[in-house]
């Protein structure tokens, strides 16, 4: 029989179809080469990007050289403008305001052909030092409220260009499913006075079930109620609620987990097409006792059809039990 | 007089663009197709190109993207009448992306900044 599972921050209910359960194997990938010719993000064409607001240099370079292991530019073609007033206004009932935010792109990496998964973890701490050092510049921009951090791999999950990059979007209002999860954990904090995540942490180690590795600082699990095969999120164990004040030696153990979880998750589906996402608190909130940051990563395998859209509800053929089982093992085979 | 290669699949943007690029006194050769526009590209060494997104087979950004690989220094403005493939970042690649408009002043202006700074 199915099983209905509810997200016990979100509230959302997912539906476990394990009459359709399926094996790593049955997933199909399609595995689409790049399209190949003159990449604007290699080393020496710094000329088709806007200016670098953000760089990670071995050796001191010059600005928008080509010497960077880490580069971070705004979008050349962005959908927000980062110049102008927010000029909110109402209109009857609906709101609006300008198309005020920050949208830019982080490239991971100097060489076009390097896969995000196979950083080592040194490589990938650049990265993740990188988005702490934009959300502390953002903001301090009034304007916006909120930094969104996501990388699409693969076209099936979005991705338009085969260089390693991930993006950054800082917007002037927090986007509905933050609120949601804010909310959601206040809810339990007001009646329990203790972090929702930091609960679900201390379940998941003591029931053991849905754990896909750990350190000493960070755990990866698959969550109870997933929205699909394989989604797994990462969470710093000690209690935080902003990302831009991990230290040096969190960002290092992040990187070693994150590496790790993708390596799992690689072994198990090749090339595999995913979505990452950070969660973080709201820009100068100043650290909240009831909400955690973590990343929830969501591999695309299924797809959302005319059910998942009128109903809210997803259906996932794969227990997270299983998937953190198929994980586990595959560093094993 | 300098020269300009259309690559579009539209005919009636072929004949409204050609007037007008004609008549502000550029040479004006065009292709149909991604895969010719890219041996007009070759052949003919143009100036500068306008370049649709949407064509059949080879699309805008793949033709850019190998149009850059031949040679980078040759402006390539793409033209579109969707704004949502700019969230394409092979489009980078590009000097500058113009929303197609029954309206030519901005295209016209941007070809003469981008032949200017030639």
């Amino acid at each position: 029989m199915p099983e209905l599972r509810k997200d016990p921050v979100l509230g959302r209910w997912i539906i476990i179809s394990k009459e359709r359960r399926k094996r790593p194997t049955d997933f199909l990938v399609e595995h689409i080469e790049g399209s190949g010719g003159f990449c604007p993000l290699c080393p020496g064409n710094e000329s088709s990007t806007p200016p670098e607001v953000y760089a990670f240099r071995y050796k001191e370079g010059v600005s928008d050289g080509p010497d960077w292991q880490v580069r971070v530019v705004p979008n050349k073609y962005p959908a927000l403008v980062i110049e102008g007033d927010l000029a909110k206004e109402g209109v009857g009932l609906y709101d609006q305001m300008n198309g005020i935010g920050a949208h830019e792109v982080i490239i991971e990496s100097p060489n076009h052909e390097e896969n995000f998964a196979d950083f080592a973890p040194d490589k990938m701490a650049l990265v993740f030092k990188a988005y702490q050092e934009r959300i502390i510049d953002l903001s301090k921009d009034p304007r916006f409220k909120y930094v969104m951090i996501f990388k699409n791999h693969g076209r099936a999950a979005g991705a338009s260009l085969e260089h390693s990059h991930s993006q950054l979007i800082a917007l002037p209002i927090l986007p509905r499913m933050i609120v949601s999860e804010l909310a959601g954990a206040q809810s339990h904090y007001t009646y329990k006075e203790r972090c929702i995540f930091c609960d679900i942490i201390r379940q998941e180690i003591q029931q053991d079930e849905r754990i896909v590795c750990q350190n000493d600082r960070f755990i990866t699990i698959t969550p109870f109620a997933p929205r699909t095969p394989f989604e797994m999120w990462i969470l710093p164990k000690r209690h935080s609620s902003a990302y831009f004040s991990q230290s040096e030696a969190d960002i290092l153990a992040l990187a070693e987990i994150f590496s790790e979880t993708l390596q799992r998750l690689s072994r198990c589906i090749a090339n595999v097409p995913y979505n990452f996402v950070l969660h973080t608190e709201p820009l100068r909130s100043g650290g909240l006792k009831h909400y955690h940051w973590h990343f929830e990563i969501v591999p695309k395998l299924t797809s959302i059809a005319g059910f998942e859209w009128g109903s809210g509800f997803y259906i996932n053929p794969m227990p997270p039990e299983e998937a953190a089982g198929y994980l586990r093992e595959s560093y094993k085979n | 007089m300098k020269k300009i290669l259309l690559v579009d699949d539209e005919e009636s943007i072929q004949i409204v663009y050609r007037e007008e690029f004609e008549d502000e006194g550029y040479q004006v050769i065009s292709a149909l197709d991604g895969q010719t526009g890219l041996a007009k590209f070759k052949e003919d060494e143009p100036d500068l190109v306008i370049l649709d997104i949407q064509m059949p087979g080879m699309n805008g950004v793949e033709v850019l993207r190998q149009m850059k690989m031949i040679k980078a220094s040759v402006p390539v403005i793409l033209s579109s009448a969707y704004q949502e493939f700019k969230q394409d970042l092979g489009t980078w690649a590009s000097d500058e992306y113009v929303v197609k408009s029954g309206n030519l002043d901005e295209l016209k202006n941007t070809v003469r900044i981008l032949l200017g700074k030639k």
